[in-house]
C-alpha cells in the first residue's frame, strides 16, 4: 500500500511512530547528523545527506552490558542482562545502508550461531528506509552503485519513504511495513498521481551515479589472497593511515567487538563494545606477541576481510559503498581506489 | 594570498633534487586523493615520486606526525607549514627527532581550509603561525600583513562560564566521543608507545565507551600536552564527530605560556617547559 502525508506534517508522522514505541531517527547535533532514540518529535530531521555514524548502532550498541555483577565476600552475584525486544521503528535509513543490515544478518543470524543482542534487536524493529535526493548529486566518496544499489532503491526496507513534491510517499515493502502503515492514523491514501510519483523517482535514483567499478565477488576475494604477500603494494596504499578507529566506527558493516569485565568497587559488568582492527593492540596476545604489529598488515586485515574473507565465509563483500568511512578518516584513506587498485594486480 | 601552485611546483624541485642527490631518503609531504580536496599524506621515496606530490588549501595534515616513525639517522625531508614546524621544534627538543637528519621544507601558508566544512581555518582552530618558525628550503614567499588575532580569543566565550557551565559543556562534548582515538593518532606530540589507553596491566581506564573512561582519555591526555601542543588543529580536524578538543589544549597552552614564559615549539633552544626549572618560574599553580 502507498501512503502518504505532507512535509510540513511531518512532525505528526513522528508523534504517531512514538506512540508506537522506541524511535531512532536522524537528529542534528554538533556531531551533525546522526541516528538517535527520539524523545522530542521537534528534534527529527529530514535535511541530511546521511549520517555520520552509520546505524549500526540500533541494533549492534557501541557498548552493551551482557552481565551485571556485584562482588560479595565469598561469592559473586550475577545476572545476564534481559534482552532488549521493545517495538521500535528506525526512519530515515537510505537504501545503502538499509542492505547493510542484510549482510550483518549473515554475520550475526547466519554463521551457525544466533547472536541474541543483535536478534531481539533487530527482529523487533522495523526498517523506514529513505530515497537519498534523486535530483542532486552523490557524494563525491560514494561508491553505492558499485555494488549494484541506486539512490532509491526501496529493497530491503519494511516502508520506504520519498519526497515528492511537498509530501512524503510511504510504501509498504513487506508485510510488517504495511502492519506499520495501516496503523498509523495521520497518513492519507496515495493515489495513482502518488504510485506514478514514487516509481518514477525510484527509477530516477538508478540514475544518481556514485563512483563505481566493475568488482566481482569471487575474483576480487581471490586477488585479495594472492597479492596478500605483496607488502610493496599494502604498504604503497596504506602509508597514510594512522591507525585509528574511526573508519571501523562509522562502518554500518564493521561488527568486531571486544569483551570486558569492568568494574568499579564491588559493581561493575561484562560489557562487549566496538573494536577496530586498525588499532595496535586488536591481535595483541597474551604472552605479548603481536601478529599484526604494523599498520599495513592491519590495513590489509580490514580490506581483506571486508572483500575476500566475507565473501569465502557468507557469499558477498561486507561493504554498502557508503562512503562513511572515507569521508571520516583524518587522511583522506580511499578503500575504493586501493580495492580497485588491488583489482588491477 | 597563498600561491599554492608556486609553492606545489618548488615542492615537486626540491623533493626531486632532495632525493636524487641521495641528502634524504624519504620526503614527507602530500599526494593527490581521490579529489582535489583530499590530498593524502605521502612519503615520496624516489625521484620519480616527486611527480605525484601536491599542495593545495586543503593539505592541512601535520606531516612531523610521521617523524617519529622512523629511527633516528634517516635522512628525511618534511614539508611544514606554521604550525607543523612547530611540532617539528618540539620533537627536536623533546629528543625523539634529531636535527641534523632533517630538511625542513618550510610552507608559508594562509588560507588552508577545512575540508568538510570548507571553512578558512583561522586562529580559532589552530595557532596564529602561518610561516613556520624553522626552514632550510623555503618554498615559498613568507606572507606579511596578514592580520592573525591570538590564538587564545577564541577562549573568551569558554572563559566566561563558570565552573559548573565549564563541566557541563564538557561533559556534552564528551558524550560524543566515539573512541576511535582518531585525535591521539593525528597528533604529532603523541608518540607514547603504548599509550596508556592501550596498557591492560594496569588498566588505567575502561576500554567501552563509558563517561568516566572517555574522560580519563581526554583529560590524561590534555595535560599531558600541556606546554607540548603546537596548536596545529588537527586533533579537533581528525575528530569525526567534531569535538572541539583545540579549545581545551589551547586553554592549557595559554596558562602555560602566561606561567613560564614560552609557547610550545617556536625556539629550538628552549627546553620544554614541563621538562625545565626555572628559579622565577610562576607558582600560581599552587596558590588559590
Amino acid at each position: 500500500m502507498l501512503k502518504k502525508i505532507a512535509i510540513d506534517q511531518f512532525s505528526e508522522l513522528v508523534k504517531a511512530l512514538l506512540e508506537q514505541g522506541l524511535l531512532y531517527a536522524p537528529v542534528k547535533g554538533t556531531d551533525g547528523v546522526n541516528f538517535r532514540a527520539i524523545q522530542n518529535p521537534a528534534d527529527v530531521t529530514l535535511d541530511y545527506y546521511n549520517t555520520v555514524l552509520s546505524p549500526k548502532a540500533v541494533f549492534f550498541p557501541q557498548s552493551e552490558d551482557l552481565i551485571r555483577y556485584r562482588i560479595k565476600k565469598d561469592t559473586p552475584e550475577a545476572q545476564p542482562v534481559p534482552l532488549e525486544n521493545r517495538p521500535a521503528v528506525i526512519l530515515g535509513v537510505r537504501p545503502c545502508d538499509v542492505r547493510s543490515f542484510e549482510i550483518m544478518d549473515r554475520h550475526f543470524l547466519g554463521a551457525g550461531v544466533i547472536d541474541p543482542y543483535w536478534k531481539s534487536k533487530r527482529d523487533s524493529t522495523t526498517v523506514i528506509g529513505f530515497a537519498f535526493d534523486v535530483n542532486a548529486a552523490a557524494d563525491p566518496a560514494d561508491f553505492y552503485n558499485t555494488f549494484g544499489y541506486g539512490a532509491a532503491d526501496p529493497e530491503g526496507s519494511d516502508v520506504f519513504m520519498i519526497r515528492a513534491d511537498g509530501n512524503l510517499l510511504l510504501r509498504g515493502m513487506t508485510d510488517r511495513g504495511e502492519k506499520l502503515l495501516a496503523s498509523l492514523g495521520c497518513l492519507q491514501a496515495g493515489d495513482a498521481r502518488d504510485e506514478k510519483a514514487f516509481d518514477e523517482t525510484v527509477k530516477k535514483g538508478k540514475a544518481v551515479r556514485t563512483r563505481s567499478a566493475e568488482i566481482n565477488d569471487k575474483e576480487i576475494a581471490k586477488k585479495l589472497v594472492d597479492i596478500f604477500d605483496n607488502g610493496e603494494f599494502w604498504q604503497k596504499v596504506t602509508m597514510a593511515c594512522i591507525a585509528c578507529g574511526a573508519c571501523t566506527f562509522v562502518c554500518p558493516t564493521c561488527y568486531c567487538f571486544d569483551i570486558s569485565d569492568e568494574t568499579l568497587f564491588k559493581e561493575g559488568a561484562r560489557k562487549r563494545f566496538w573494536d577496530a582492527c586498525t588499532f595496535t593492540d586488536f591481535t595483541l596476545e597474551a604472552s605479548g606477541h603481536n601478529p599484526r604489529p604494523r599498520i599495513f598488515q592491519r590495513y590489509r586485515q580490514k580490506v581483506c576481510h571486508k572483500y575476500s574473507y566475507h565473501v569465502d565465509k557468507y557469499g558477498c563483500i561486507s561493504c554498502v559503498g557508503c562512503g562513511r568511512c572515507i569521508r571520516s578518516c583524518p587522511v583522506n584513506i580511499d578503500i575504493f581506489g586501493i580495492v580497485v587498485e588491488a583489482g588491477k594486480l | 594570498m597563498t600561491a599554492f601552485k608556486k609553492i606545489e611546483d618548488n615542492l615537486r624541485k626540491e623533493a626531486k633534487s632532495l632525493l636524487e642527490s641521495g641528502k634524504v631518503t624519504l620526503v614527507l609531504a602530500y599526494a593527490g586523493g581521490f579529489d582535489e580536496k583530499h590530498p593524502v599524506p605521502y612519503v615520496a621515496k624516489a625521484a620519480a615520486d616527486a611527480d605525484r606530490l601536491v599542495f593545495n588549501e586543503y593539505c592541512t595534515h601535520n606531516m612531523a606526525r610521521y617523524l617519529t616513525r622512523y629511527p633516528k639517522g634517516t635522512r628525511i625531508a618534511v614539508a611544514v607549514k606554521g604550525a607543523d614546524s612547530r611540532a617539528v621544534v618540539q620533537l627536536i627538543q623533546e629528543g625523539k627527532v634529531r636535527r641534523d637528519d632533517l630538511v625542513i621544507l618550510g610552507i608559508p601558508a594562509a588560507g588552508m581550509k577545512n575540508q568538510k566544512t570548507g571553512e578558512i581555518i583561522d586562529t580559532r582552530t589552530t595557532g596564529s603561525a602561518i610561516n613556520p618558525v624553522i626552514h632550510d628550503i623555503l618554498l615559498g614567499d613568507e606572507i606579511h600583513g596578514v592580520k592573525a588575532g591570538s590564538p587564545y580569543d577564541v577562549l573568551a566565550e569558554l572563559e566566561g562560564m563558570d565552573k559548573d557551565a565549564r563541566w557541563a559543556f564538557w561533559k556534552k562534548e564528551f558524550e560524543k566521543c566515539i573512541r576511535c582515538y582518531a585525535c591521539r593518532k593525528a597528533c604529532p606530540m603523541c608518540y607514547c608507545d603504548p599509550c596508556f589507553m592501550d596498557a591492560s596491566r594496569p588498566r588505567w581506564a575502561d576500554k567501552s565507551p563509558t563517561g568516566d573512561g572517555t574522560l580519563m582519555y581526554h583529560l590524561t591526555r590534555f595535560y599531558h600536552l600541556a606546554g607540548r601542543c603546537i596548536d596545529c588543529g588537527e586533533c579537533s580536524r581528525a575528530c569525526p564527530v567534531d569535538i572541539p578538543l583545540y579549545l581545551f589544549h589551547k586553554e592549557v597552552a595559554k596558562e602555560c605560556e602566561v606561567m613560564f614564559g614560552q609557547a610550545a615549539g617556536m625556539n629550538i633552544e628552549d627546553k620544554p617547559a614541563m621538562a625545565n626549572y626555572k628559579g622565577e618560574d610562576s607558582d600560581q599553580m599552587l596558590g588559590s
